[in-house]
């Protein structure tokens, strides 16, 4: 059973300074241009921690960074044989345990999800694996959801039910703290003096706000419905032209969102006899993501480039794993100036079904 | 020199005990080229063996499965393994010149070093192949990994009924393995046709597409498996054609090509459909593939 206390607001930036002590800390952090991101925090006392606002980033970069070296390799020429040698040299992976403080449900969900790409599909990637046995994570249930979240529409949120280790309500003057997983019932114990039980009171107050934030959501959007219709009829054709012909294939989209991981593998030559093995974030909306050998492209770009992000999220992760790979964040939505977010297609797609009943 | 920054702290994971290297998915292998055998201008087969022992001993394979081939500076590719799985410490590929790194391959001698992490992808499934009779269809390089299949049936060549290659290429010229097609004219184990698109002045043989060849043989459809493979257009044909003449879906398997860079089912390139053709496949049954048109 998960244990239930109440953490003073006052309270928070000392339990902070106590886990800092034993752990990095992350957490989104207002910089100085005014943008919420999440960063590493080096200094609490001089680190702006912004709870209010939806950060930027999601936490994908801090298992996945953008770009990451894999390997090194040498290329050595024997000067008896003039045969080449050709190693590879692992990079090893610095990281160290760390506190994810201020996670919303949704980047939580998306945690779980890549979880499952990297380390549970068959293979198991130890680059992601070693940054992500280090984690723990400190989640904020969200009472306001903001102004493009549907996380209701993807059971993603606004309040964990699994996955953190602590999750924190807020309660005005106080913080409603649950333990999820074991490292979370850890801290509380170790750290008892932040902490004191929570009354039926206290718990009745978290319930009722965790119910009144399901209505607050401004956006109404059916994901269950596409992703019932994209199972039961032909894919939208016309809705992927529209949309790719609107794509500016910038993987803006791809890159904001916490559960797009595609990535690309590539060699950089450091010199004749040396290089590195480099991956870095790919998008499948690139012209370049799927051609072969011979200018050879399974994918038709102008007509085709978004249909992949589309029905992998809304249909074939469905199929797969029983729920949608989009966790509502909205973030594409803030990030697409040509309009073809994940909303704009649900929209279309519901849509088209709305415009066959009306003519039936 | 910019390799020896490194050195101090990586050669050292190098001789880590095994179980980091093992761990690293990402991590290629040193295999030095033992043999390479030109096939035509454009392709040869390179015959490699692991420079560790350890590994050499451990290494096994299916047919049907392929390997990501480092180059030096130039990255890594998806190659069939064309050999057979027999008891050898060796193991071949055949690689046509298609670009960068595979135009690189070529410029390789005996003696030299590739990288090679793998195998991956589901096999063709040879238990099932017992007992049939079986029908290869191959079109150009598709005889890579065909022939993988192919030889270790002929290792077990009583385990099988009648063994038919079909195969077409563009010219005589750019046929592969010929000295072995050649010599299944005197193989009453194999009953093997060639065709090509285009003729050359010494070609006597069958002239126009591989499907015309499924005109010239008898299948008996509930009896026979057909294994195909080549560009993606040609499957898309033979696999047609291979319907009308009564085959049953799940007697038709056959393995797709996709832009592949991790090999393990987590880049995401190889993406077909709700399908990751490098670790769902690359061997698919045709009740498998819903829908053909862009393979
Ligand atoms: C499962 C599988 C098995 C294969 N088996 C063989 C074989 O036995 N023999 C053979 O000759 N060829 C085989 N291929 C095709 C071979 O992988 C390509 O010809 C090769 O990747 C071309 O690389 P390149 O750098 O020479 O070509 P370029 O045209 O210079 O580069 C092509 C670009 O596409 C990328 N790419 C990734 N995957 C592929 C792909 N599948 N095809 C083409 N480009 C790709 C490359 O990284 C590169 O960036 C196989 C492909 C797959 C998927
Ligand atoms: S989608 Fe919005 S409301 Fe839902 S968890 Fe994320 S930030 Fe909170
Ligand atoms: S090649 Fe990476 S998922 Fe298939």
């Amino acid at each position: 059973m998960t244990g239930r206390y109440l953490l003073a607001k006052d309270h928070l930036v000392p339990l902070l300074r106590k886990i800092a002590k034993s752990n990095r800390l992350v957490a989104p952090v207002l910089n100085e241009y005014g943008d919420t991101l999440f960063s590493h925090i080096t200094d609490l006392d001089s680190a702006a921690i912004d709870l209010a606002h939806q950060p930027q980033n999601s936490l994908k970069s801090f298992f996945f960074p953008q770009t990451e070296k894999l390997s090194t390799y040498l290329v050595e020429k024997s000067p008896k044989t003039g045969n080449v040698r050709y190693n590879f040299y692992p990079h090893t992976v610095e990281n160290q345990p760390t506190a994810y403080v201020g996670v919303r449900s949704c980047d939580m969900f998306a945690v779980m999800y890549t979880d499952m790409t990297f380390l549970h599909n068959g293979e198991r990637d130890n680059y992601y694996q070693k940054r992500r046995d280090n984690a723990f994570f400190i989640t904020l249930a969200c009472n306001h959801p903001f102004p493009n979240c549907f996380c209701n529409a993807t059971r993603s949120g606004p309040f964990l039910e699994l996955g953190y280790d602590l999750q924190l309500t807020d309660l005005g003057d106080r913080y409603f703290v649950e333990t999820g997983r074991s490292r979370g019932m850890k801290i509380v114990e170790q750290m008892g003096q932040f902490f004191k039980p929570a009354s039926e009171a206290d718990r009745r107050e978290q319930f009722q706000l965790a119910l009144e934030a399901r209505g607050l959501f401004q956006r109404n959007v059916h994901v269950e419905l596409a992703s019932k219709i994209l199972q039961e009829q032909d894919e939208p054709v016309g809705i992927i032209s529209e949309l790719s012909s609107r794509c500016q294939d910038c993987a803006g989209c791809a890159y904001v969102c916490p559960t797009c991981t595609c990535f690309n593998i590539a060699d950089l030559p450091l010199d004749e006899e040396s290089g590195e093995r480099i991956r870095s974030w790919d998008a499948c909306t690139f012209a370049g993501f799927s051609k072969m050998a011979g200018d050879h492209n399974p994918v038709q770009c102008e007509s085709q480039r978004v249909r992949k992000r589309f029905l992998h999220k809304l249909l074939h992760d469905v199929a797969k794993h029983g729920r949608p790979s989009c966790v509502g964040c909205g973030r594409c939505v803030d990030i697409c100036f040509g309009g073809v977010d994940i909303i704009s297609f649900v929209d279309r797609v519901v849509k088209t079904i709305d415009h066959c009943r009306d003519v039936d | 020199m910019a390799g020896i920054e490194f050195q101090k702290q990586e050669r050292q994971n190098k001789h880590q005990v095994g179980p980091f290297r093992q761990e690293n998915i990402y991590l290629p292998h040193p295999a030095i080229i033992r043999e390479i055998i030109t096939e035509n201008e454009t392709v040869s087969t390179f015959v490699l063996e692991f420079e560790d022992a350890l590994y050499r001993q451990e290494f096994t394979y299916k047919p049907g499965q392929f390997l990501m081939v480092s180059i030096p500076h130039q990255g890594e590719a998806p190659i069939s393994i064309s050999s057979a799985s027999a008891l050898t410490t060796t193991f071949a590929l055949t690689v046509r010149k298609a670009g960068k790194l595979t135009g690189a391959m070529h410029g390789l001698s005996m003696g030299d070093v590739v990288g090679i992490r793998g195998p991956y992808g589901r096999p063709f499934p040879m238990g099932d192949l017992e007992g049939k009779n079986l029908v290869f269809v191959a079109g150009g390089i598709g005889m890579a990994p065909l022939h993988s299949a192919l030889f270790s049936c002929l290792e077990h060549r009583q385990k099988y009924g009648a063994i038919t290659v079909l195969y077409g290429s563009r010219n005589p010229d750019e046929i592969c393995f010929s000295e072995e097609m050649k010599s299944f004219e005197q193989d009453e184990n194999v009953k093997c046709l060639l065709t090509v698109d285009e003729a050359g002045d010494n070609w006597q043989g069958h002239v126009g597409l591989v499907t015309e060849l499924l005109d010239m043989i008898s299948i008996d459809p509930g009896t026979s498996k057909a294994l195909v493979c080549g560009p993606g257009i040609m499957i898309r044909f033979v696999i047609a054609r291979l319907e009308s003449l009564g085959m049953q879906a799940p007697d038709i398997i056959t393995t797709l090509e996709r832009h592949m860079k991790c090999g393990v089912g987590i880049c995401g390139h190889c993406h077909f459909d709700e399908k990751l053709i490098c670790s769902d496949g690359p061997v698919f049954t045709r009740d498998e593939l819903t829908n053909l048109e862009n393979i």
